[in-house]
């Protein structure tokens, strides 16, 4: 008992997750995001000139439609683009910190000890560029989980037998 | 006193027999129900020997395969991997192993026909992530009681080093005086000021399917030439609407304090060792017992009404598994206390949280709230209600209407604005919202599992921002808040969950 302290924590003087360097996703991922885009706008694109060739009233209007897509197309590789500037992820003594989105810049932090399970997913086109998602799960349903994409394969893994390694760790020592 | 060995293989109560053959004849004339109706009255009087007949071996048949069900569902506890198992199935067989640690809570329930033949039915949640459910449909009370016991405190008493679990029924668990007991005119009162939503789902489910049920009918009896149409469009010409809606406001008073009497009548909370026993219903009793540490969220709730009486609404919120689960799942693994007085409420929570949290810093949100709701609420109906104004006739009539709308609308967003608080204290965090019904959700810092804060662009300037923190029975959300407090914030509850020792289950 004689170790018992209770000292006043200074908020200021706490590690700040919003000054933590972040690791930026591997730049090969933005390949992947440019093929899904690309997917994307191929099959607007054919459903456009199917919708062009059959409506008698919009063939009127062609170079309008026509460049409303191409400004969607170049609006979605900007946003995409800047998004991508934006991501970023840390792994921290004791959590894990993500940051991302398109418009909306969010971060979500992990607590190591709050996670329940940890997969390793390889999309199609992820896996042509040797890249992977890693995957963290809570008990909090998707709402708090973090999916981070586009790490490289073996970079993943290692960070996932480190998760794991300490998951195991912690448990083992809550149970005595 | 009595006695009962888990640790080999149980069989239910016999008399569980004919639960299991009620309950698989019920299965049976759910799904038959309206080709049988159909068959009955189309049928004439010859026949209707035969339709009893075959009723009669339709039983004959459930009984036989409830005589085999029962003989072939087992359960025992597994010391050595500290495991619930159930053994059952007549055609496929099932084995369901659960880990003691994961059962969440046992409920014993007694549905009306088990409170005749005097069975009851015990229920296991479970917080694994197949959210799979086991119950147990028919042992005798005692029998109930103990492996109640034994699941929620085999854990402790195994680890004894116990070889034979067998552990006396206490015999005071049912005699103990309750914390909380509602009575039959505090049900009255919550009947009359809560919950009217469901009542009017119920409502609405209820005369559809009598719409619906008397359609069926007349079309059996080839009678059906829109009778049920013509009466409702002269009965809404014939009756005022006022009238109708007195009557409807009386009807959907009626069903609340009926429902609420039904589902809460007799409800008692009391303490059993380090849980809480909570029991209720009029018909069938419900029992559930509660350990404090597994509440995620202990929220509290009073609407305009209910503020006047004093009464308040309480939501223990327990950890769902995992996965995404239905509604009613989630409501499942929420245990409620409809009405309680203040200082009743006080106790529940020093019940479950060890004190009463102090109220700590208040964060408020900025201005900025009320945008987005004013824009999408009022001023895009607003837009839209004065272009037909001005181009038709046609809605000049509901001006009034339209008038008492925008000012109750911008009330109601207003209202929210200044209800929408976040109290922060060391050891708690207090959510408050609301407009109507102000809750206020409390939970520990260590029971949050991730932390999202997230901001638009165009807020930067401003610093604002918003937070969610997320944990295993729900997210709490705080919104437009100054982002450099929230940082703060989650910095200061980051450095809680990860220094703590304790565990958020």
């Amino acid at each position: 008992m004689s170790k018992f302290t209770n000292e006043t924590i200074d908020l200021d003087l706490l590690p700040k997750y919003e000054d933590t360097q972040l690791t930026a996703p591997d730049p090969k991922y933005w390949n992947v995001i440019a093929i899904n885009i690309l997917l994307f706008l191929a099959f607007l694109g054919s459903t456009l000139t199917l919708f062009l060739i059959f409506n008698e009233q919009a063939k009127n209007h062609l170079f309008l439609w026509i460049g409303l897509f191409f400004l969607l197309a170049v609006l979605l590789f900007l946003i995409y683009r800047a998004s991508f500037k934006r991501r970023g992820f840390a792994l921290r003594e004791k959590d894990l910190i993500y940051k991302s989105g398109v418009i909306v810049e969010t971060t979500t932090i992990i607590p190591l000890n709050r996670i329940q399970h940890i997969a390793l997913n390889e999309g199609l086109f992820s896996r042509m560029y040797k890249l992977s998602t890693l995957q963290l799960f809570t008990a909090s349903g998707s709402s708090g989980n973090i999916h981070i994409a586009g790490i490289e394969v073996e970079k993943a893994r290692a960070i996932k037998e480190a998760l794991l390694s300490r998951l195991d760790l912690s448990e083992t020592s809550s149970k005595i | 006193m009595m006695s009962f060995d888990f640790s080999t293989p149980q069989r239910q109560s016999t008399a569980g027999i004919i639960i299991m053959a009620a309950y698989t004849l019920q299965q049976v004339i759910r799904v038959m129900f309206v080709p049988m109706a159909i068959l009955l009255i189309k049928s004439d009087k010859a026949s209707i020997f035969y339709f009893i007949i075959g009723l009669m071996v339709l039983l004959a048949i459930c009984l036989i395969y409830a005589y085999f069900y029962f003989l072939k569902f087992t359960f025992y506890l597994d010391e050595k991997k500290q495991e619930f198992i159930v053994d059952k199935g007549v055609f496929n067989r099932t084995h369901l192993a659960i880990p003691l640690a994961k059962i969440q809570q046992v409920n014993i329930n007694q549905s009306f026909l088990q409170k005749i033949i005097s069975v009851y039915s015990v229920a296991l949640d479970t917080a694994g992530t197949d959210g799979k459910e086991v119950s147990i449909k028919a042992v005798n009370e005692k029998m109930a009681y103990s492996l109640k016991e034994h699941l929620l405190n085999g854990k402790s008493a195994l680890q004894g080093g116990e070889h034979i679990v067998a552990v006396s029924l206490p015999q005071n668990n049912i005699t103990e005086a309750p914390l909380i007991k509602i009575n039959a005119a505090t049900l009255l009162k919550i009947g009359l000021t809560t919950n009217y939503g469901r009542s009017i789902a119920l409502l609405i489910g209820f005369a559809y399917a009598v719409f619906h049920n008397m359609k069926e009918l007349l079309k059996a009896f080839d009678n059906d030439h829109g009778q049920i149409e013509q009466f409702f469009k002269s009965g809404f010409t014939l009756i005022s609407i006022s009238v109708l809606l007195a009557v409807l406001i009386i009807l959907l008073l009626t069903t609340n304090v009926i429902r609420t009497f039904i589902k809460y009548f007799d409800f008692q909370i009391s303490k059993h060792q380090q849980s809480l026993l909570i029991s209720s219903g009029l018909f069938a009793k419900k029992n559930t017992l509660l350990s404090p540490n597994k509440v995620q969220i202990t929220a509290y709730n009073q609407n305009y009404f209910q503020k006047k009486i004093e009464l308040f609404n309480m939501v223990l919120k327990q950890a769902h598994a995992g996965k995404e689960q239905s509604d009613k799942e989630t409501k499942n693994n929420n245990m409620e206390v409809p009405g309680c007085s203040p200082s009743e409420k006080d106790e529940i929570i020093q019940m479950i949280l060890g004190k009463l949290p102090s109220s700590g810093t208040m964060y408020k949100p900025n201005v900025r709230f009320l945008n987005l709701p004013i824009f999408f609420e009022v001023i895009i109906p607003v837009v839209i209600f004065t272009v037909f104004y001005s181009y038709t006739t046609l809605v000049r009539p509901f001006l009034p209407v339209a008038i008492t709308y925008v000012v109750i609308v911008l009330l109601m967003i207003y209202i929210n604005y200044t209800k929408h608080r976040i109290m922060v204290s060391t050891d708690f965090i207090i959510k408050q919202s609301g407009i109507w019904e102000i809750t206020k959700e409390i939970i520990e810092p260590h029971k949050i599992q991730s932390i999202t804060t997230f901001q638009y662009p165009w807020h930067k300037s401003a610093d604002v921002g918003h937070v969610n923190l997320h944990t295993a029975a729900g997210t709490l959300h705080f919104k437009y808040g100054n982002y450099t407090e929230i940082k703060q914030l989650v910095n200061l509850w980051l450095y809680q969950i990860e220094s703590t020792e304790k565990t958020w289950m």
